[in-house]
């Protein structure tokens, strides 16, 4: 595709500068039942988003459709779109950072890998999923992959590309026991590499989770220690950062207005946004082509910034943190690869350090029982008791309430373990006093 | 969007290694989206989303693609690679294409295109100052309009053709409210498949915004909700979304066909108290989930799901009926051309029993009133859930006694289902986006209002 043709276009009707961004995507996957494949699913697609400004006001358009109509289209919109703009704020299109950290992160290894190597990876994993226990009596695994190409094209001649693949793999079980009672568990993993798959160890821990659960119950209501498994530790986590962007700080609507270099959490924790991070979610720029950047966000519970985008940045006279993000409306605030700094301690060292409390192994409903502007929160859990500093019999259908402010001051510990979450955030679990458990 | 001849030849090409189905859906979705931000207008967006996606099936098996590129070399391409996943001879072949008649309901009267953008926006700024207006303690709203005309093309290869349009909008209202230290949020998301006739004439925004305003002030002021198993009233509307999650998603033949649902093999039983009965009625006339046709060109039912608490019917697509001995009845959904279609629900709501909302609450000594659900979620396996109450009210001696913040029913669907002991007369249906499999998709949700004899009720006000 010739892209100086929707320059040339953004000229002739007057744009004072447009961005465009494309992303090819390529996406691979499968479905198992009882060890056959039962989907299989192959795609090639394209989307040319674009932003313009137009008598100073930002306008947007995107399409699919490639074709002789196509520039028509996309500058056409953004002309008409940037009319209706009323918003005061400043816009944006960036001639460019400085000094851009480009890493290569895109696998070759996974890229050559023949279709039938990863069936034949993923069958296998599928069967000693099934084998582990004779009480499974369904199980079902899916691979996905995708290769995504992401190119940012903008009038000040600025030009960043990207190239990622990664492949996600899970694997759920159903399993029944002698009483009738039905269980299931999944575990989710996202690799660059099948080689690094362990499938013993991953088909172990779906079934451990699942089998584990038998007998749950609801344990009594009241206030218990808990831990937080990474899973659990990072949902929350998520909810809590949104109160960092300078967009809801600037609204007035994030509680941490006004909080700069103070304690906002437990001293225990140390949380990092790494998006040059070679993994998967590595990010060199963000979606306004801003060069991003390893930061520490909170250093032993003191907020050390806000996280921005060119426009919020402006209004606060400080330089962009390379957060801006699309989301449906345009450019807004995320963080992409976020840390906890692990402990010392590991996971059965916590529990030991717990002695009588509850290991919440995983929080559902999060998008319901979460208020991320008030930061209460009321979600169905389920896990294990800590009698005596040991893991001890299931409880599920209970309900773990509170608030993430008081969460994440009540930290008491910080693990060792940590684990690469679907969300790019990397967590170890944590120790919290207090929380409100209703159960019985 | 291609020929008669071109489809005839991509499917011939699909089919030529033993698939027994094939079909090409085409898409083409001119889509707006306007947001306000505190009454200014932060962006306006149009997109188009077009593609096609093929399918082949062979027994028990599926296989997927999609592109963008609908020439005959971009749907030859994908066919032909589609087609290596199986290694057979030719079952199938096609000569010619019929096109089928599909009916002409749900379509627009006043289409969105055609009608002027600046009234649509000063219709959103009016709504965002109504709802900052209302009280000083609102200090953030925003608002946001979307719009479409979807055309969709389907071929397959029992020789048909298929065409069906779909045009929605739908508007949010999210008023923020705040004191000392205290943040919470109220909303509306009024939406149909209809014109613009539906903001101008079936409802108010002005009053959608004030009642999105009130909900926040409301819950600014409540207290904690306390927690154990109570009794619980369910409000009409949004409330149906509990039996949508609970009971509905099992009864698609994507989870039911597998023996993976709770509800599988249970068709004649007993499922829920017997003054339950509910459907999924994809014919409602300009109803959200509403189609002349279902993604597979089969023509929308009402499905009777459960009559007085017997499990009667399941929602099935042609491929999971393979697994069922069952034809697909009209059931079948998908977003767009990127995602394989399956069972899915349309318009889902428990049917109008005889008590007034009146007598239910009256008859009520204590309990928690869940006037307005928000959303939840289900383990399909257990039929487990947990769903927050976005306004809540304790009742005390059959009235209403205070409003209640922070709290989350939770229960299994098959419990639930069983311990309704009221059905209210005062039926009302609301709007959702509902994810799945084949990837999220407006759907109504409804019910009367409704008692549940005991749920456990989640909160932060301590064990009651």
């Amino acid at each position: 595709m010739n892209y100086n043709k929707f320059f040339e276009k953004a000229n002739e009707v007057g744009l004072e500068a447009l961005e465009l961004s494309i992303t090819k995507s390529k996406k691979f996957s499968f479905g198992l039942f009882k060890n056959e494949i039962d989907s299989y699913s192959i795609s090639d697609s394209y989307r040319l988003s674009a932003r313009g400004i137009y008598n100073g006001k930002l306008g947007y358009a995107t399409s699919e459709k490639i074709d002789a109509s196509t520039v028509d289209y996309i500058i056409n919109h953004i002309k008409e779109n940037a009319t209706f703009n009323t918003s005061e704020d400043k816009p944006f299109i960036f001639p460019g950072s400085k000094k851009y950290n480009r890493k290569n992160v895109f696998s070759k290894k996974l890229a050559n890998m023949s279709a039938n190597e990863k069936i034949n990876i993923v069958k296998k994993l599928d069967l000693a999923v099934k084998q582990k226990d004779q009480r499974i009596n369904e199980v079902e695994t899916q691979y996905q992959e995708e290769t995504e190409e992401y190119i940012l094209l903008n009038s000040f001649g600025l030009k960043l590309s990207s190239k990622q693949n990664y492949a996600v793999i899970y694997s759920s079980a159903v399993a029944t026991d002698e009483q009738g009672e039905t269980k299931n568990g999944f575990k989710v993993k996202i690799l660059t590499d099948l080689e690094d798959l362990d499938i013993d160890e991953f088909a172990s821990k779906v079934v451990k989770d699942t089998i584990a659960q038998f007998g749950s119950a609801p344990c009594k209501s009241g206030k218990y220690k808990c831990v937080f498994n990474p899973s659990s530790t990072s949902a929350l986590l998520s909810f809590f950062l949104q109160n960092l962007s300078s967009e809801e700080v600037q609204k007035n609507t994030s509680l941490l207005k006004g909080k700069l270099n103070q304690q906002v959490c437990s001293k225990k924790l140390t949380i990092n946004e790494s998006p040059l991070e070679k993994n998967v979610f590595f990010r060199y720029f963000d979606d306004e082509g801003v060069a991003t950047y390893n930061k520490t966000l909170i250093k032993n519970g003191v907020l050390q910034t806000y996280l921005y985008n060119l426009t919020t940045a402006n209004k606060d006279g400080v330089e962009t943190t390379g957060n801006g993000y699309k989301n449906g409306f345009g450019i807004g605030i995320r963080a992409v690869n976020v840390s906890i700094k692990p402990g010392k301690d590991s996971e059965e060292e916590l529990f030991s350090k717990v002695k009588e409390g509850i290991y919440i192994t995983d929080i559902s409903g999060l998008h319901a029982g979460m208020n991320a502007q008030s930061g209460n929160f009321s979600l169905i859990s389920q896990g294990f008791m800590i009698r005596e500093g040991k893991l001890k019999e299931p409880v599920s259908l209970i309900t773990v309430a509170g608030n993430l402010f008081d969460v994440f001051n009540g930290v008491v510990a910080v693990g060792s373990n940590k684990e690469l979450q679907t969300n790019s955030y990397s967590v170890p679990s944590i120790y919290v006093k207090g929380i409100q458990v209703s159960g019985k | 969007m291609i020929s008669k001849k071109l489809a005839v030849e991509v499917l011939n090409l699909a089919t030529s290694t033993g698939a027994d189905f094939a079909e090409i859906y085409l898409e083409e979705n001119n889509s707006t989206s306007i947001g306000l931000d505190n009454g200014k207008v932060e962006s306006c967006q149009d997109t188009l989303t077009y593609g096609a996606g093929i399918r082949l099936l062979k027994g028990l098996q599926s296989v997927y693609g999609y592109t963008n590129d609908i020439s005959k070399k971009g749907l030859s391409k994908l066919a032909l690679d589609l087609s290596a996943s199986f290694s057979g001879e030719r079952v199938v072949i096609v000569d010619s294409i019929t096109k089928v008649r599909v009916g002409k309901k749900h379509r627009p009267r006043i289409e969105y295109s055609t009608y002027p953008r600046e009234k649509i926006i000063s219709m959103l700024t009016e709504a965002s100052k109504t709802c900052l207006e209302y009280d000083p303690r609102i200090v953030r709203c925003k608002v946001s309009f979307s719009f479409n005309y979807k055309d969709v093309e389907i071929f397959n290869s029992n020789g048909k053709q298929f065409n069906e349009v779909h045009s929605r909008g739908r508007a949010y209202v999210i008023a923020v409210a705040a004191k000392e230290g205290a943040i919470e949020t109220g909303g509306e998301g009024p939406g149909a498949q209809k014109g613009m006739e539906f903001f101008l004439e079936d409802i108010d925004l002005n009053q959608k915004a004030r009642d999105a305003a009130k909900a926040a002030l409301t819950m600014l002021d409540a207290r904690e909700c306390p927690s154990g198993k109570m009794p619980v009233i369910i409000g009409n509307g949004f409330g149906g979304v509990i039996f949508h999650e609970a009971c509905g998603h099992s009864l698609e033949a994507s989870s039911v066909s597998k023996g993976l649902s709770v509800f599988s093999g249970k068709k004649g039983t007993k499922i829920a108290s017997s003054i339950v009965s509910a459907v999924d009625d994809g014919t409602i006339e300009g109803g959200w989930g509403s189609g002349n046709i279902d993604d597979e060109g089969n023509p929308t039912q009402r499905n009777l799901l459960i009559k007085d608490g017997i499990l009667n019917s399941y929602l099935v697509d042609d491929f999971n009926g393979r697994r069922m001995g069952e034809k697909g009845n009209g059931a079948t959904r998908r977003e767009s051309y990127k995602y394989e279609p399956t069972s899915r629900m349309s318009n889902t709501f428990i049917l109008p029993g005889k008590s007034t909302p009146e007598e239910i609450i009256a008859s009520t000594k204590f309990g928690l009133y869940a006037k307005s659900m928000g959303g939840g979620s289900v383990n399909p396996a257990t039929g487990e859930f947990n769903f927050a109450v976005n306004e809540g009210y304790i009742v005390e001696d059959g009235k209403i006694s205070y409003p209640v913040k922070g709290a989350t029913l939770i229960g299994s669907g098959k419990e639930v289902l069983l311990n309704i002991d009221m059905v209210g007369n005062d039926l009302l249906r609301a709007q959702g986006m509902c994810g799945a499999a084949s990837g999220s998709i407006p759907a109504d949700v409804g019910q009367p209002t409704i008692r549940v004899k005991e749920i456990t009720v989640g909160g932060r006000g301590g064990a009651i």
